[in-house]
């Protein structure tokens, strides 16, 4: 079948502006995106750039636009993409949120690698094993071995809705890659690994929106991931003490009433002995109590019938962690 | 149509003006709501799922005593809901919740509750025809831009599961235009809305806010209408701090699902409690007509 694909290039050639370029190629379309391009590259145009390894989705390198969606070359069928795409022809583009190095290949080392390294992802036991060898239970590598299967394709980030505003944030695949760390249990640094995992666009800046997990095409849930790490250092009472204190305020309210007592959250998120950030609160408290909109706190808030019931939950909860 | 309401925390608490709206619009839509009084919130994704699990499978317990699906008014609610209750289908977790945690107040979750957002039954269980024909005050062709929340999309495999694919994709466009308005695609419509960072990174949280009511208004749209009481605090009620943070005018007003029904089937601003919006909804209501008073 012919296949028509507008490809969006940005080269020394364009002088780094995006142009789109078409093109035409007689294939199966059962054949995979990647060889498409490789045919376009072999027989029409040697200067076309992208990556592209394994051609099987275990490398993770060939990573790109297609219709506007992130997606694995080597993974998308042309027969597929050109049913969805407009105009019968498949618009092919770099990464969005990734600095293009070459028409398809993007800044590998910016989008990935320094986010990498700055988790440093790897297991650091205490010392060396007794009897030569760390036993670990069945579960947990069972656990480990699905986030162990992320090829660095980036889809996640790709997908994230902060990274859009924030190329500095962390992300999920870096977070996800952390989390193989924190939750290996040979590892000797996990309380430090929580501290920094709370750095400035560390793991608190994850809006858990399902973005990720989403665009995750191993289905490693990434979004699931930073939700266990979230769990592990407020337990730990790691990270920048505003969160730890909305965290706590939250289930403390939920465990006297049985549900959300939002003013007191907002006051004690703030902390009481930090008077700058509750008179922050002041105008947006003001601006709402004028409306009607401001809800009542502590004394004021009333408890849901059947509160002593979410009270026991809370409390058996909290003895099986102990 | 009856279910065992569940409100949520927000719809009583940052958003007063919800919960009334809602029992309005029900009630002349004839859902029969019987509200779960007793019920837990839901942990909004911020208590650990090994707590906020037992708390929601005791809510979905309770309403399947009442033989009743639940309805949701928010997103947050909903997903997290949702995603509760898929866990909940396996028999194993499902078992070791109601020994541990239910039993002892006599209570037990077969996993048969069924939880639907108020989004889903008007569209779903009511029917867009029925809706049309209570229409009294037509949204007149005013663009509004949708924005449903991150967790009412997904996981798209639980939230718009295939057999509801038709129903749920473009569910609040098709309310939209059965109102009479004309749905506008923002690019933000099914994304975070930016609230769940408001405590840990302002910043951000603003830009994803101004990003989004910036865009709806750039595509056209002069209102937006949203299912998630959490996106109305962000949209509506962080919108000025937003535009502050922008350095741009944006004066969107961001009408709750329930409130742009009611609306439209003739109910007044004052009781749609729109006076408590923090951006203004007054040039929509001179828009459709409504009479305001000065």
């Amino acid at each position: 079948m012919e296949v028509k694909i507008a490809i969006k290039r940005s080269n020394a050639q364009t002088n780094g502006k995006a142009i789109s370029q078409a093109y035409s190629i007689e294939m199966d379309g059962n054949r995979t995106l990647l060889d498409g391009l490789i045919r376009i590259r072999e027989e029409q145009d040697p200067t076309l750039a992208f990556r592209g390894s394994c051609g099987t989705g275990f490398c993770g390198d060939c990573t790109m636009t297609v219709n506007g969606k992130g997606a694995v070359a080597c993974r998308t069928k042309l027969g597929k993409a050109l049913k969805k795409a407009d105009d019968g022809i498949i618009e092919v583009g770099p990464l969005k949120l990734a600095k293009v190095a070459k028409d398809l290949m993007y800044d590998a080392e910016n989008f990935h690698w320094q986010k990498f390294k700055a988790v440093e992802p790897w297991v650091d036991p205490v010392a060396p094993p007794a009897k030569g060898e760390n036993v670990v239970a069945n579960d947990e590598v069972q656990d480990l071995r699905a986030v162990m299967s992320c090829t660095q394709c980036g889809l996640c980030d790709q997908g994230c809705t902060v990274l859009v505003v924030d190329k500095t944030f962390l992300g999920p695949a870096a977070l996800t890659k952390a989390y193989r760390a924190v939750f290996d249990s040979r590892d000797s640094r996990t309380a430090e690994r929580l501290q920094k995992l709370s750095m400035r666009r560390g793991m608190w800046d994850c809006t858990h929106c399902f973005e990720a997990s989403e665009h995750c095409p191993k289905r490693i849930e990434p979004t699931d991931r930073i939700f266990a790490l979230h769990d592990k250092a407020i337990k730990a009472e790691a990270g920048p003490p505003k969160v730890v204190h909305h965290y706590k305020s939250f289930a403390a309210s939920v465990k006297a009433h049985g549900w959300l007592d939002e003013a007191r959250l907002a006051v004690e998120t703030e902390g009481f002995t930090n008077v700058r950030g509750l008179m922050k609160l002041l105008p947006f408290a003001v601006k709402a109590g004028i409306k009607g909109k401001h809800p009542l706190p502590y004394m004021l808030h009333k408890k849901r019938p059947g509160a002593e019931h979410i009270k026991r939950i809370f409390e058996k909860w909290e003895d099986n962690g102990k | 149509m009856k279910y065992a309401f569940y409100p949520g925390c927000v719809s009583k608490g940052g958003c007063p003006e919800l919960y009334p709206a809602v029992l309005k619009v029900a009630d002349k839509l004839g859902l029969e709501l019987v509200e779960m009084e007793d019920a837990g919130c839901t942990g909004a994704g911020i208590l650990s799922r090994e707590v906020s699990d037992p708390i929601n499978a005791r809510t979905f317990a309770k309403a399947e005593a009442m033989g009743l699906p639940i309805m949701t008014i928010c997103s947050t609610c909903q997903g997290v809901m949702t995603q509760a209750n898929h866990r909940l289908k396996d028999d194993e977790y499902r078992q070791m919740i109601n020994r541990e945690y239910l039993s002892e107040e006599g209570l037990e979750y077969k996993g048969t509750t069924d939880v639907r957002h108020m989004l889903w039954a008007i569209v779903e269980d009511y029917g867009l025809d029925k809706l049309r024909d209570l229409v009294v005050r037509p949204l007149n062709g005013l663009p509004v831009a949708q924005f449903y929340g991150c967790y009412l999309k997904r996981p798209p495999e639980l939230m718009v599961p295939k057999e509801f694919a038709k129903t749920r994709k473009t569910a609040l466009e098709d309310v939209i235009e059965a109102l009479g308005g004309v749905a506008v695609k923002s690019s933000g419509r099914g994304k975070c809305c930016g609230f769940p960072i408001l405590t840990s990174n302002e910043e951000n949280s603003l830009s994803m806010c101004g990003d989004h009511t910036l865009d709806a208004k750039a595509k056209g749209a002069v209102a937006m209408v949203t299912p998630c009481p959490l996106c109305h605090l962000e949209l509506d009620g962080k919108q000025a701090d937003a535009a502050a943070h922008k350095g741009q005018e944006i004066n969107i007003p961001v009408f709750h699902l329930p409130q742009l029904v009611g609306l439209a089937m003739g109910f007044s601003p004052k009781e749609m409690n729109l006076q408590r919006h923090l951006v203004s909804t007054k040039p929509i209501e001179q828009r459709l007509g409504v009479e305001v008073k000065a």
